[in-house]
């Protein structure tokens, strides 16, 4: 406590109003301490987004092959009309949905809801895909949501019929 | 003793700047939209060097010199 109290003499051109500072980290925030976090965070923020840069870049170089698999889903013949089958899409550890619409007419989507990533069903009674978690609903045809919290159409995989055979041959692209 | 915010101001606004583009870049990622990812990394990355002129010129600014 005295000496705090104590004067200090201080040289002339060291006299910048701030010798009279004498508590414990009184200036560790001060104005130029807050420049140099902000530039420090600037640095980081730079450093941060170039991963996202160079896997985009890598994407961009490596479009030119079709990076999903045919992949058989079922035989024609297991799937009634009206029924739905769940399956895996490209990777066995994304889920997918493959729903006979019509005679001749398939619909498939990765059944992660858009909102939080629960499994979608399908309701064969409302003709619905169904959510249970927070009873977000998507429209069979096109994917898009109808209800609830889901903003997000579920992406849709392409598929091809041959010889009784039902394949996965992609991802169509999210559009925003 | 009079006080410089310019410089204070001028780097709050760098960081905005940086958290719209680190945001964006991520969105754009996952949307396929890989050239603006690119874009967007370039210009963060050139947001650096501004905000360390910025601050180099602003540190001194205000004192009593």
């Amino acid at each position: 406590m005295e000496d705090n109290n104590k004067r200090v003499t201080v040289r002339e051109q060291d006299d910048n109003y701030t010798h009279n500072i004498v508590r414990l980290n009184e200036r560790s925030l001060d104005r130029r301490g807050f420049m140099k976090t902000m530039v420090g965070a600037a640095g980081l923020f730079a450093i941060s987004t170039l991963p996202w840069g160079g896997l985009a870049a890598k994407q961009l170089f490596a479009k030119e092959e079709n990076p999903f698999p045919k992949k058989k889903i079922a035989d024609v013949a297991t799937l009634a009309k009206g029924e739905a089958m769940e399956f895996h899409y490209p990777s066995e550890h994304e889920s997918a949905l493959i729903i006979r619409v019509g005679e001749n007419e398939y619909k498939a989507y990765q059944n992660a809801c858009t909102h939080l990533k629960c499994p979608v069903f399908w309701g064969k009674e409302e003709k619905e895909l169904l959510c249970p978690c927070h009873h977000g609903k998507f429209d069979v045809m096109t994917g898009k949501p109808v209800a609830g919290p889901p903003r997000r159409p579920l992406p849709e995989i392409t598929v091809q019929v041959e010889n009784g055979v039902i394949y996965a041959t992609g991802v169509k692209p999210y559009e925003a | 003793m009079k006080r410089s915010y310019v410089g204070v101001l001028l780097l709050c606004l760098v960081v905005l700047m940086n958290i719209i583009f680190t945001q964006y870049a991520v969105n754009f990622f996952y949307a396929q939209k890989y050239i603006n990812v690119i874009l967007l990394s370039l210009g963060n990355v050139g947001l650096f060097p501004i905000a360390w002129l910025i601050y180099k010129k602003e540190k001194n600014q205000g004192g009593v010199r």
